[in-house]
């Protein structure tokens, strides 16, 4: 079965035994969410608060979009899209 | 035998380790770990082997807590950072103090929002101690300006001391299990009852073992000029107790300012103390004048200490947790600034001379004779 996959950033690679990608079948970005609750919690943990809620200054790619643009953390998954987590743009 | 004055110094973009042979005439530095990663706590715990800690808060991707176990060469993240249970409904937003706790590996943490975290295991694992965290109050303590955060943490045998922006003077006589509210003599100024049974915006809280029950406390001062409710408040801001912190009453009296954010007591002479009084609207050195201020009788009289700051036109800042003294002989006292000096006082603060003159902004400084 084709599977959504997840890029993970360099930075948050040490928490995934290095991967550069992973894979899942969830069907939405919440159940892709949880998926990494279960299977990389360390992981899970740098893109989620202990609310679950998607840290604040992180935004949630699928392909292309913005979850924030699309619906949120319900925004379906289909097989072949990517899901990409980045931080947003900010610093001094 | 200790030889070493270790150094930390937790600034904006990292925390940053610094260290002399004892007579501390020169000291080298080394950093940032956590780089590019603010770090409002650090902890240099001299049990056993000595182990050195950062708070690491990353507004990205969260909490960690760095742990160097070779005096500040390296730093590893622990194997996980405190977090609320799933079902508390808060979320960690940053850590503001790390201390060591009462047994051989213990650690405690204090975060924002106000709570409290016990590790057993030198920061590997964490539990919440719900004795505070849950207590009945911390639903109504406010955020001050900095957040609402739990970011001191005295320990004394059985008592621990906690100290809330803005919940005020928490107290354990349980070893940490339950704390009341201890808030007798302490004001508030951002409020009509200028004496509440909590809520004040506490800055700092110290003791040392030469003086059993003895506490100071920079408050949150600045309101000698208040005509609303309540009437003026003059001196609230730098506080003392003899009574493990059952009552307070202020020592302000003398100082240009009774606002100021950090405060320390001498390690062998439990009557000298230490203050870094700001103007309150700006929180800035008055007059752009640097001066750190000692009293050498409890608080009764205040002498002020210049010698080696510049004399006008600085108006820098010191945070809470940026001031710490040593426990040499003649110890010497460290602060760092907003804008990223670090400063020490030889001779008990007779003599300042900065250190390092350019590092990031400085939240925390550290201590300590290994």
């Amino acid at each position: 079965m084709e599977t959504v996959t997840i890029h993970v950033l360099g930075a948050l690679r040490t928490y995934c035994g290095g991967a550069e990608q992973l894979h899942t079948s969830a069907r939405t970005v919440r159940a892709a969410l949880d998926d990494l609750e279960r299977h990389q919690f360390a992981l899970y943990r740098n893109i989620c608060d202990e609310t679950g809620a998607v840290r604040r200054h992180l935004n949630v790619f699928v392909n292309t979009e913005n979850v924030r643009d699309l619906n949120g953390v319900e925004t379906k998954l289909s097989p072949g899209d990517v899901l990409t987590i980045l931080p947003a743009v900010s610093g001094g | 035998m200790a030889d070493r004055v270790v150094l930390m110094i937790g600034t904006k973009k990292g925390a940053f380790v610094a260290d002399a042979a004892k007579p501390r005439k020169s000291f080298s530095l080394r950093g940032p770990f956590g780089a590019g990663i603010p770090a409002y706590s650090t902890l240099i715990d001299t049990r056993g082997t000595p182990r050195l800690y950062a708070s690491s808060c990353n507004p990205f991707f969260g909490m960690k807590i760095l742990r160097s176990t070779d005096m500040g060469k390296s730093f590893k993240e622990t194997k996980s950072a405190p977090a609320f249970p799933k079902d508390d409904g808060r979320a960690l937003a940053n850590i503001w103090s790390l201390e060591a706790g009462g047994g051989k590996k213990d650690l405690l943490c204090g975060v924002e929002p106000a709570s409290l975290f016990r590790s057993p295991d030198g920061g590997d694992s964490w539990e919440m101690v719900a004795g505070i965290s849950n207590h009945e109050h911390a639903r109504k303590w406010q955020p001050g300006g900095g957040g609402l955060c739990m970011h001191t943490i005295v320990r004394d045998g059985n008592r621990v001391h906690l100290g809330i922006s803005t919940g005020g003077h928490y107290l354990s006589e349980d070893g940490g299990q339950t704390f009341r509210a201890a808030n007798n003599g302490v004001g508030a100024g951002f409020q009509p009852d200028p004496y509440p049974e909590f809520g004040q915006c506490v800055h700092k809280i110290v003791r040392t073992d030469k003086a059993p029950g003895r506490l100071y406390m920079q408050n949150h001062g600045g309101w000698a000029d208040w005509t609303g409710p309540g009437g003026p408040r003059p001196g609230i801001g730098v506080l003392r107790s003899d009574d493990y912190g059952q009552s307070w009453r202020s020592i302000a009296k003398g100082l240009p300012s009774d606002f100021g954010f950090p405060i320390a007591v001498h390690p062998h002479d439990p009557d000298t103390v230490y203050v870094v009084p700001l103007e309150p609207t700006t929180r800035t050195c008055p007059e752009g004048a640097p001066a750190v201020w000692r009293s050498e009788n409890g608080g009764e009289s205040w002498h002020r200490l210049t010698k080696g700051f510049p004399k006008k036109e600085t108006y820098f800042t010191v945070l809470r947790d940026a001031m710490d003294i040593d426990e040499l002989k003649s110890p010497a006292l460290y602060f760092g600034t907003t804008t990223g000096q670090l400063w020490i006082g030889r001779d008990g603060g007779e003599k300042w001379e900065c250190l390092f003159d350019a590092l990031p902004p400085i939240h925390n400084v550290k201590v300590a004779v290994v």
